[in-house]
C-alpha cells in the first residue's frame, strides 16, 4: 500500500511548526510584553482560525494565494506556484495551528515575573538576550505544550488544506485526506493502517514531548 | 554622591520627590505605597520619570530638562529586588556571574569564584534558588548585584520576605555585608528599626513626597514636623499653647500646667505667643518622683505634676503605664494624658500595681517642641 501519505503529512506538519515557531513567538511576545494600540485587535485576530470553520478559513486563503489572488500573482511572478502544492499544505497548516502555539507561549511568558528581566536589565543584559536567557527558557514549558499540540493539529489538518491545496495523490494527499479517501473507495484496510499510524504516532509524540516538558528548576 | 530629584504622575499617584545622600547608607523610610520602590525603579532606569535629574557620582543617569536617559544596561547599579528575583533555572553560580556576561572568561570565573567566597556561598555554587534557605537566597542576590562592582547598591525591603527570628540575624548579616564592602546603598524599608539599624541618613517618604531627610541621630530628637513624629511613631506627642518663646526656652501652657521647654539650639523656633503648638516627651523620660526621699532642692524637679495612674501595658520588658493628671477634663489623649514607660524592675520597686497615685516631672531638655508645618 501506498505510505507516501504519512511521510507527506510529516514533512508538512515539521515544516509548518518550524514556520509557526517562527512567526509565534515573537508574536506571542509582544501580546505577552508590549502594550500598544491595537493590541486586543491583534490578540482577538490570532485566535480567529481557531473559531471560524477550516472551510471558511480555506476559501479566503485561497483567494489570497489562487492564481488570481494578490499574493498568489505576486508569487506567480517569481515563478512560484503555491496554491495545490505541498507548499499550500505547509500554509494551511501553518494557518490552523498557529493560535495554538501563540496562545499557549503568551500564557507562558505572561506567567514569568517581571522582576527576572528588570533584574536581568539592570545586570546589563540586551532585551534579545534577556529573552534567550531568561524569559524562554522559564516559559520553556509552556512553549513546548504549546509546539506540540501546534504540531498535532498541523499533522490532522483536512478543511483548509483540502481548500486550498486540495487531494492530488502523490502531491498534496495528506495522511487525513488519504483516509477519507481510502472510506470513500471502500479500502478499509488501508484506511485503518493509515488511522492506526496517525494514532501511534501523534500519541509517543504527545508523550515524548511531556516528559521533556516535565524538566523542573 | 547621590541626588535624585523626581517627579513622576501615574493614575491616582504622583511622585514628587527630591534628597540627597552621601558614601554610607541612606534608607528611604515609610509606609508602603509611599513611593520608595518606584524610587529605586527610577534610580535603576526601570521607570523613566517625567521630570528631574538623578546623578550618581558625578555620573548623570537621567535628566528630563536634557533628555537624558540611560537605559537600566548601562547604569551600573546593583538592585537587590524584594524577593529577591533570583532566576529560578539558574545555579547560586551562574546567578551571581549573570551580570559578568561581558567580560573576558577569565574575569567573569575569576569574580564569580570570589564572590561566592567573599560571601560564604562556595559550598552552594551548584544549587538552585529554590533550594536555598531565606538568608542564603539574599547572599545570592547580593552577591549578584555586587559581582559587578555597581557604583550604587539598591536593596528593596531586603528583609521582608524573612520570619522574625531570622530577621535580626539576618539583618545583622547584611549591615556587615553592606560595611564590609563598602558600597553606597540605598535602602527601602517600612521598619524604622531596620532604618535605624542599617542606615547613616534616612529619607522619609510620605504619600509620594519626602517629609524629612536628616543624619538618624538627628531624626528622633528633632523631627520636622508632627508629621514625621507621627510617621516615626513617638508617643506623647502633645498641644500645647505658646506663652513665651526666647532662643533658649520656650514657655507653653498644657492642660492648665505651665511648661518649660529648652529651645533648640540648632533651631531657633520662635512661635508667636497663644499659638497653638506640639510638641512631644519620649515615655522613658517622664520621671516618677520618689515618695520616700525628698528632693534636695525646690527646683530639682522641673515640670512638676500630679495625678494617678490608670491603666498599663505590658511590654515585655518594661511596662507603659497610662497617667491621668488631677482635676483636667477632658484628658489630653484617649482617657489619659502621658505614656510613662518604666523598667519592670522599676514597677516593682515602686510597687505601682497597689500605689497609683504619683507626681512626675519633666526635665525641660527632654520636652521637644514640633515646628509647625
Amino acid at each position: 500500500m501506498d505510505l507516501y501519505p504519512v511521510w507527506l503529512s510529516f514533512q508538512v506538519a515539521t515544516t509548518a511548526t518550524g514556520l509557526t515557531l517562527l512567526a509565534g513567538l515573537p508574536l506571542a511576545w509582544v501580546l505577552a510584553r508590549r502594550r500598544f494600540a491595537g493590541h486586543d485587535l491583534l490578540e482577538s485576530a490570532v485566535m480567529l482560525p481557531l473559531v471560524l470553520p477550516p472551510t471558511v478559513l480555506g476559501y479566503y486563503l485561497l483567494l489570497l494565494i489562487g492564481s488570481r489572488g494578490p499574493v498568489g500573482r505576486a508569487l506567480g511572478a517569481l515563478g512560484i506556484e503555491l496554491a495545490f502544492t505541498w507548499r499550500a499544505a505547509v500554509l494551511a497548516a501553518c494557518v490552523g495551528s498557529i493560535a495554538l502555539l501563540v496562545k499557549a507561549a503568551q500564557a507562558g511568558f505572561e506567567s514569568v515575573d517581571q522582576r527576572l528581566e528588570q533584574a536581568a536589565r539592570t545586570l546589563g543584559r540586551s532585551e534579545w538576550n534577556i529573552f534567550w536567557s531568561v524569559t524562554l527558557p522559564l516559559a520553556w514549558r509552556a512553549v513546548v505544550a504549546g509546539t506540540t499540540l501546534a504540531f498535532a493539529r498541523a499533522l490532522g489538518d483536512f478543511g483548509i488544506t483540502l481548500m486550498v491545496a486540495g487531494s492530488i495523490p502523490g502531491m498534496t494527499q495528506t495522511m487525513p485526506l488519504a483516509i477519507y479517501d481510502r472510506v470513500q473507495a471502500n479500502q478499509m484496510h488501508d484506511a485503518n493502517v493509515l488511522a492506526l499510524i496517525a494514532v501511534v504516532s501523534v500519541t509517543a509524540l504527545l508523550m515524548g514531548l511531556g516528559r521533556l516538558a516535565r524538566v523542573r528548576f | 554622591m547621590l541626588s535624585f530629584s523626581a517627579r513622576k504622575i501615574l493614575p491616582g499617584f504622583t511622585l514628587d520627590v527630591a534628597w540627597e545622600a552621601g558614601d554610607g547608607v541612606v534608607a528611604l523610610f515609610g509606609a508602603s505605597g509611599a513611593g520608595k520602590t518606584l524610587t529605586l525603579q527610577c534610580l535603576a532606569g526601570l521607570v523613566r520619570p517625567d521630570a528631574g535629574r538623578i546623578e550618581v557620582n558625578g555620573r548623570v543617569l537621567f535628566d528630563g530638562a536634557d533628555g537624558v536617559h540611560l537605559p537600566p544596561q548601562q547604569r551600573r547599579l546593583g538592585y537587590v529586588f524584594q524577593g529577591y528575583a533570583l532566576f529560578p533555572h539558574l545555579s547560586v553560580e551562574d546567578n551571581v556571574g549573570f551580570g559578568l556576561r561581558d567580560r573576558p572568561r577569565e574575569e567573569r570565573r575569576r569574580r564569580t569564584t570570589e564572590t561566592l567566597e567573599r560571601l560564604g556561598l562556595t559550598a552552594l555554587a551548584a544549587r538552585r534558588p529554590r533550594e536555598l534557605s531565606g538568608g542564603q537566597q539574599q547572599r545570592v542576590a547580593l552577591g549578584r548585584a555586587l559581582a559587578v562592582d555597581p557604583e550604587l547598591l539598591l536593596l528593596d525591603e531586603p528583609l521582608s520576605a524573612l520570619d522574625p527570628p531570622l530577621r535580626r540575624q539576618i539583618r545583622d548579616e547584611l549591615g556587615a555585608i553592606v560595611r564590609e564592602w563598602g558600597k553606597a546603598t540605598v535602602l527601602v524599608t517600612h521598619d524604622l528599626a531596620e532604618a535605624f539599624h542599617l542606615a547613616d541618613r534616612i529619607v522619609i517618604y510620605d504619600q509620594g513626597r519626602v517629609v524629612q531627610a536628616a543624619p538618624k541621630s538627628e531624626l528622633l530628637t528633632r523631627p520636622a514636623s508632627e508629621q514625621v513624629a507621627r510617621l516615626l511613631g513617638v508617643r506623647n506627642i502633645l498641644r500645647g499653647t505658646v506663652i513665651k518663646a526666647t532662643p533658649e526656652i520656650i514657655e507653653l501652657r498644657w492642660q492648665g500646667h505651665v511648661l518649660e521647654a529648652i529651645n533648640s539650639p540648632a533651631r531657633r523656633y520662635l512661635p508667636a505667643a497663644d499659638t497653638s503648638v506640639a510638641f512631644f516627651i519620649r515615655p522613658e523620660y517622664v520621671r516618677l518622683i520618689r515618695k520616700d526621699r525628698p528632693s534636695p532642692d525646690p527646683g530639682h524637679h522641673m515640670n512638676r505634676m500630679e495625678g494617678r495612674v490608670v491603666g498599663e501595658v505590658d511590654q515585655g520588658t518594661n511596662w507603659m503605664l497610662r497617667f491621668k493628671l488631677d482635676g483636667v477634663e477632658p484628658p489630653g489623649q484617649d482617657g489619659y494624658d502621658l505614656e510613662i514607660e518604666v523598667p519592670k524592675l522599676v514597677y516593682e520597686m515602686l510597687e505601682i500595681a497597689r500605689d497609683r497615685r504619683w507626681a512626675i516631672s519633666m526635665h525641660r531638655g527632654s520636652i521637644q517642641v514640633l515646628p509647625t508645618s
